[in-house]
């Protein structure tokens, strides 16, 4: 058979004669793959660093204890270090150490430092010893010396023999860096001490984090394990490595996804396109295809031809795409680090992995996606009557088939009943699924829309309007399944665009509104932006408390703890809480028991919604927490809305947790003034204080500004993506409107010869062009509302755990609405400049 | 070697357009069906390509009933034993000349050494011997019906199907169109229905059928055989 | 004395080579750095003062079979011979430090680094073809390490080596590749060198330490070896010493025996070379059966190589076998087999010869002993 030689003669010859429109179907799949492609590579790197800094720091153990709190009694040690079975035990205090004098987030005002036993470690965590200089050994085990990473010296400026300031409560703490440590990652920010050092430095004698374990070879992990933690009870848990990268990749594993999901929407955009643009291709030669049955191309044949075409554009697209995604990945890695936004992976430098079985997954996702573009309208080719189709004019018969209401209706109603789902593994699969549902079937159901509504439009305004509106609107309203096709792209864009608008904007409304609610005092005090090692101890609070100008300070007390070790640590917040109405102190949720019908055996707790999500802890629920000695009976007094801590955050009274707990010290201020004190004048007598220059002061309008500032960043990315499916949506139109133009050159001749002017038709074109727009806008804006309250009411809960208001964002979306137009009639116009451009007598004798 | 029994067919709309329709058309032999317009001519070209189906009655071509084909056996009879030429001459546009006239041969998966050969002749035969990298739209009407003729006949068919020819061209290219079809028919070996509502051109077949409602009927036209046999 | 002797050839010239050898290297190293570098202040605080070795304390027991943590370093030193049930010798060696660091004594953690216990253990088997030896090291406290005061009760994790109320040593010793499970009991009474256990170790009078040594100690118990559980008698040779200051800075290495021999009587000498080759020091005593002394000064000490051998893996020479002149006597060292060099560079990161001889007095076999080379692999730098 010489069947090679034909389909690359039609190949080729297709291919030379409408360069653009495959250029385009290669530009939209490789976009979309590198995308996808890229925030997967991203990703992955950033989370594998992530997994082998936090391996890193807990060495080549087997298991690992820690209290359910952030430190426990050190006495665990010995035990441990003696019992049966264990060959070596590490005792580690790892602590989150501020920096004075830094400010920004926080992720970037603490250094992490451990405290090691070198004896211990130097075995179980070897690239974690210190080195110290030739002529000061003895600095390994120095009360003064810390031993710096590369990244960590580089971030605080400082090398060998310089000194350096940390801040432990109000105090500041002066060490002398001795070196560097062995090996860590790249970009691995953290100090190594001795943990005695550590331990009489930070105010934490008697106190570890962990103690990890080597067990003695033979040694059942399983039973070993099980056995131990029964012994230690509640207070501890009792982990696995496996355990602890279940609760590192847990901690970003909603942010991933989401942000994997958003990536694919650009691939998804980029169907439609490949759809819309093969549709149109292939009507535009169904003379064509319809001679080659008549000359005996068999269906077969015809259809593989097709297909084999998408399939070369979606290879090749594909593999650009492949190539563009790891470029961009790598370019990404070196200038961003691994962070996309979402905060989860400061501080780290990973390195791209190429991993072939992601890119075939990748490659085949950008090949399928193209396959499944020219499947339908290969399809229909294949299975015309060639004879009818050899006669001009049936374009439009040929897309009969996509006016068809049921797919699409069947479609919605299924997306429609998904969103009823929960969740699978914490992720909102069904609420994605759904939203891929409603834009299939609202695109598939745009043909019957567009004719019903371009009729409609057509019956009001044929009167009055001039011939050129008139000849454009019949054509929409006659042929709307060719408009519907090109409509696809805008629509799939534009939908998207106003779903992530809304959810962001509901999102940003929320969190501002939050902020408002949670930050009512004038002013707020902490001792350093974060870490493990901030505290007010109880005189200080007095001192404090007494300053003048104050007429009501509130004190916080937060710490971590661990109720399960394959979820990171939830946080606990204890601080005053208005009984008469927990509503005043607390942005409740609807959910809460009238602090009168409390039970009186049981201290009350009020939960993040994070906390019902995950770990269940319903209204009303009766529980026990390890806070202090012995574990208490609580019961879940209401439910919080907390847009911070998407891992759980638990409040209670500071008084029950002073009671329970003995841990007397607080973190946190929140001032009222009196009424005509500024701020500035508390401030500066404040700073007056003994303990004054270790103070750090913040405004609300400050906090939130920062907040929001730091929210807009976790979103940067989200934009970048929407963007560039604009982009996608937009070279569809263009590939449409192209696509329909060449199409209709002998349309355009007809309407010349009987005296419509070129610039008429290219006004007819950009009518066309601006009212199909207009259409997909509206309807657009009808999907992506649709979308967005999914976005808003069953992903964002099922992923973070919170919930929020919608709002709508009119202004941006009215702008994004009008660019979109005007671009679209733009494209439309300049499409359309190449159809009558060419001699009008040509374009009437030209057959197809 | 084409034989009609009884065809019956009805427009989709229901109006019947040919009846118990017979005939048998000889090896090499040239006919060509008038008839008003609308009467069936091009439906019943299109029945015996095999690219519609009658509603009753069956169509032979050498014993083989091509009604009972389907439409993969339909397309393969159609590649080997058929070559058309249209009104509307169907010329590829992104093909060159010789991509064209070699479309049924690459088809029948003829070898290219064939292929060549047979295109280069063909280009010879019709008269635009070294055009054959132009593209269609580098030619006149005159000329792309002239490839089409080279294209139904590369593969050597048994049958050659036009559909009114020369309906899109002046009188003088048209003569010359009709004298290089019944060459190429004759020469090739091949028999040819040509149908057409002119007179003119119908009397360059050997025979003359008219269709009416009531089938097919020869007008014998001595007076054209004469004349062409004279040339 | 002997642990200085081998660790500071390494103190002299640290190697910088790998970081795996310099991670385990610097473990031990830092603490050693103590007892041979001049200590350095940590900027905030003084550094622990030390107690002095004087030449007219008495030593008393049982309490001077303790620890003495105010002395910057300490150990418990014994080597021996053992015998298998079926005759076959073997050489055995096990070693506890404790060395107290300039670690602020402010420190109320009970991590606070202020002693370091490190611990050593060797065997030798002439079938294995070299020594096979572990070692570990810990900072005292939480019960897991420690050296106790009043009588010798010395513990590293599962290291242990206790003296009982009668006198009787216990040792247990799981290292990676054998087990000793030993009991150590004296035939004679304790041997307390130089003037009275005032030992000096260089020109200067403060370079010196306290020390005694126990010789004829009766050995029995059980080894495990090759995995296999094998009851061993034989004799060995405790020597525990404590100081505070250290070594001449041009000493360059030691040779050292103790040695138990057959008649009952007891051999100690050692030299430290300079660097220049040069005696910076040497001293031997012997003591009869009936327990009579004979001293001998640094002039009448005199060690002669007669046989050396050269190591495959460090190129160092040693003089494994060496002629000894004490006075009028000549003593003969000769090692139950060659390599018995101790290169502990992947984790120490010291290198030193510790071997089992025989030996002989003026030709005619004597007893057995064990021998002691450093600083053959690199010069000393003080």
């Amino acid at each position: 058979m010489r069947n090679g030689t034909l389909s690359s003669w039609l190949l080729l010859g297709e291919w030379k004669a409408h360069l653009v429109q495959a250029a385009v179907v290669i530009t939209a799949i490789a976009l979309g793959v590198a995308l996808g492609f890229a925030v997967h590579l991203v990703n992955t790197a950033a989370i594998n660093e992530f997994l082998a800094v936090t391996k890193s720091l807990s060495g080549q153990s087997d298991l690992q204890v820690r209290g359910t709190q952030a430190t426990f009694d050190e006495l665990l040690y010995p035990a441990l270090a003696q019992r049966n079975g264990v060959e070596l035990a590490n005792p580690v205090l790892e602590l989150d150490v501020a920096i004075p004098g830094t400010t920004g987030d926080r992720k970037n005002t603490t250094l992490k430092i451990l405290g090691l036993d070198i004896f211990r470690a130097s075995s179980i965590s070897p690239n974690l010893i210190g080195m110290p200089a030739e002529d000061r050994q003895f600095d390994t085990l120095a009360n003064d010396a810390i031993f710096l990473s590369p990244a960590a010296m580089e971030w605080l400026r400082v090398k060998r023999g310089d000194p350096l300031q940390l801040r432990v409560g109000t105090q500041t703490v002066m060490l002398r860096v001795a070196g560097g440590l062995v090996r860590t990652r790249a970009g691995q920010r953290i100090g190594v001490m001795d943990i005695g050092a550590a331990q009489w430095r930070f105010n934490r004698i008697g106190e570890l984090s962990r103690i990890e374990l080597k067990l003695m070879q033979g040694i059942n992990h399983d039973v070993f394990k099980a056995v131990l933690t029964q012994e230690l009870g509640g207070q501890y848990l009792v982990i696995e490595t496996a355990d602890q990268e279940a609760r590192v990749a847990n901690m970003s594993r909603a942010y991933r996804v989401n942000l994997n999901m958003l990536a694919l929407v650009a691939l998804f955009t980029g169907a439609f396109l490949v759809f819309s643009t093969q549709v149109l291709s292939v009507v535009r030669r169904r003379h064509q295809f319809a001679l080659l049955r008549v000359l005996g191309l068999t269906r077969r044949q015809l259809l593989g031809q097709i297909l084999l075409e998408g399939a070369i554009l979606g290879t090749i697209g594909s593999l650009l795409g492949l190539a563009l995604g790891y470029v961009m990945a790598t370019m990404t890695l070196s200038v961003f680090g691994g962070e996309l936004g979402g905060g989860f992976f400061t501080g780290i430098q990973p390195s791209v992995h190429f991993d072939s079985f992601t890119a075939t997954i990748f490659f085949i996702l950008g090949l399928g996606v193209t396959l499944l573009g020219s499947a339908a309208p290969a399809w229909e080719a294949a299975n015309t009557h060639p004879a009818p189709a050899l006669k001009s004019g049936g374009e439009e018969a040929a897309l009969m088939k996509l006016e068809t209401p049921w797919p699409a209706l069947a479609c919605l109603a299924l997306g429609g009943s998904l969103t009823q789902l929960p969740p699978i593994f914490d992720l909102p699969i069904f609420g994605y699924l759904a939203i891929a549902l409603l834009l299939i079937g609202g695109i598939a159901l745009m043909p019957r829309l567009s004719a019903l509504i371009f009729s409609a439009v057509f019956l009001v305004v044929t009167r009055r309007s001039a011939t050129i509106t008139t000849l454009a609107l019949t054509r929409l309203a006659n042929a709307p399944n060719q408009a519907a096709v090109a409509l696809g792209g805008v629509l799939a864009s534009f939908s998207l665009v106003v779903a992530m608008a809304i959810m962001v904007t509901s999102f940003r409304v929320s969190v501002d509104n939050w902020l408002k609610h949670i930050l009512p005092a004038d002013l707020y005090v902490q001792t350093a932006a974060s870490g493990d090692t901030r505290g007010l101890t109880p005189d200080e609070v007095k001192v404090l408390s007494a300053t003048s100008g104050i007429s009501r300070a509130d004190f916080f007390r937060s710490s971590k703890l661990m109720l399960d070790p394959t979820r990171p640590s939830i946080v606990l917040i204890a601080r005053p809480i208005d009984m008469t109405d927990p509503g005043n102190t607390l942005p409740m949720t609807d959910e809460a028991i009238v602090p009168a019908l409390l039970p009186k055996d049981a201290i009350p707790i009020w939960v993040s919604e994070a906390m019902v999500d995950l770990y269940g802890y319903t209204l009303g629920k009766r529980l026990t927490l390890p806070i202090g000695v012995s574990a208490s009976s609580f019961v879940v007094a209401g439910v919080w809305r907390d847009y911070g801590r998407q891992f759980g955050a638990i409040q209670m009274q500071l008084t029950d947790y002073q009671a329970l707990s003995g841990d007397l010290k607080v973190n946190d201020a929140a001032l009222w003034l009196q009424t005509d004190v500024t701020p500035s004048q508390v401030i500066t007598s404040l700073k007056r204080l003994p303990f004054g220059s270790a103070l750090e002061f913040s405004e609300p309008s400050q906090i939130r500004a920062l907040s929001l500032n730091i929210f807009d960043r976790s979103f940067k990315i989200t934009y970048l993506l929407e963007a560039v499916a604009i982009i996608i949506g937009l070279l569809g139109v263009a590939a449409s409107f192209s696509a329909q133009t060449l199409a209709r050159t002998k349309e355009f001749g007809i309407l010349r010869h009987i005296g419509v002017t070129r610039r008429q038709i290219l006004s007819m074109q950009a009518i066309e062009g601006g009212l199909l727009t207009g259409l997909g806008i509206v309807l657009g804006f009808v999907l992506g509302w649709c979308i967005s309250l999914i976005l808003v009411f069953i992903v964002n809960p099922q992923s973070f755990h919170w919930t929020m208001q919608l709002n709508l964002p009119w202004k941006g979306l009215i702008a994004v609405a009008l660019v979109l137009l005007v671009s679209a009639a733009l494209t439309a116009l300049v499409s359309g400049r190449h159809a009558v451009s060419g001699n009008a007598i040509r374009a009437i004798r030209e057959d197809w | 070697m084409l034989e009609l029994r009884h065809i019956g067919k009805a427009y989709a709309n229901g109006q019947r357009v040919l009846t118990d329709l017979s005939y048998t058309l000889g090896d090499k032999e040239y006919v060509s069906i008038m008839g008003e317009s609308g009467v069936g001519k091009s439906t019943l070209l299109n029945l015996i390509a095999g690219l519609d189906t009658p509603d009753s009655g069956e169509i032979l071509i050498d014993g083989i009933t091509i009604t009972s084909l389907d439409d993969d056996a339909a397309t393969r009879l159609r590649r080997k034993q058929f070559g058309f030429v249209f009104q509307a001459f169907h010329i590829l546009p992104y093909l060159t000349l010789r991509q064209n006239i070699a479309l049924p041969l690459l088809l029948n998966g003829a070898p290219r050494k064939l292929i060549e050969e047979r295109t280069t002749q063909m280009l010879g035969e019709i008269g635009l011997h070294g055009r054959g990298q132009n593209f269609p739209h580098q030619l006149s009407g005159g000329e792309l019906q002239r490839v089409a003729i080279a294209r139904a006949l590369i593969h050597r068919p048994k049958l050659i199907l036009a559909d009114e020819p020369t309906g899109n061209l002046d009188s003088d290219t048209a003569q010359q169109i009709l004298m290089l079809m019944r060459t190429e028919i004759k020469e090739n070996g091949a028999s040819g229905i040509l149908v057409t509502h002119s007179h003119a051109t119908a009397t360059t077949a050997d025979k003359v059928l008219v269709l009416t409602k009531n089938g097919l009927a020869p007008i014998e036209s001595a007076h054209t055989k004469d004349s062409h046999q004279r040339r | 004395m002997q642990f200085f002797k081998h660790h500071l050839g390494h103190i002299g010239c640290p190697r910088s080579d790998e970081h795996r050898v310099m991670l385990f290297e610097r473990m031990i190293f830092f603490s050693l750095y103590l007892v041979a570098a001049c200590a350095f202040a940590e900027p905030l605080r003084l550094p622990p003062q030390f107690s002095p070795v004087t030449p007219d304390l008495e030593l008393t027991f049982p309490h001077d079979f303790g620890a003495h943590p105010g002395f910057r370093t300490e150990w418990w030193y014994v080597t021996g011979w053992l015998e298998t049930p079926d005759k076959k010798p073997l050489g055995f060696q096990i070693t506890f430090f404790r060395i107290a660091t300039v670690s602020d004594r402010a420190n109320p953690s009970r991590f606070a680094p202020k002693q370091l216990i490190i611990a050593h253990a060797a065997l030798s088997d002439p079938d294995v073809g070299k020594l096979l030896h572990d070692q570990k090291s810990a900072r005292e406290g939480f019960g897991l390490a420690y050296a106790k005061e009043g009588n010798t009760n010395i513990k590293l994790n599962d290291w242990h080596m206790i003296r009982e109320e009668n006198g009787h040593y216990q040792t247990i010793i799981k290292a990676h590749d054998f087990t000793f499970h030993l009991s150590l009991i004296p035939s004679q009474p304790l041997m307390l060198q130089g003037n009275n256990g005032f030992s000096r170790k260089g020109p200067r009078p403060e370079q010196a330490s306290y020390y005694y040594s126990e010789p004829h100690l009766q050995v029995t118990g059980t080894i495990i070896h090759h995995d296999k559980p094998i009851t061993v008698i034989g004799t060995a040779w405790l020597d525990h010493e404590w100081s505070t200051a250290y070594l001449d800075p041009s000493a360059e290495g030691w040779d050292w025996v103790g040695a138990n021999l057959d008649d009952g009587s007891t051999l100690m000498a050692f030299r430290i070379r300079s660097k220049n080759d040069d005696e910076v020091w040497a001293y031997a005593v012997l003591r009869d059966a009936s327990g009579r002394i004979t001293q001998f000064t640094p002039e009448q000490v005199r060690f002669d190589p007669k046989r050396t051998w050269r190591s495959p893996r460090t190129g160092a020479t040693y003089p494994v076998s060496m002629r000894i002149q004490t006075g009028s006597t000549e003593w003969l060292l000769t090692p139950l087999q060659d390599d018995q060099e101790l290169d502990s560079r992947q984790s120490v990161g010291a290198v030193y010869w510790e071997g089992a001889v025989t030996i002989t007095r003026d030709g005619k076999p004597a007893g057995r002993g064990y021998f002691e080379m450093t600083g053959y692999v690199k010069p000393l730098k003080l």
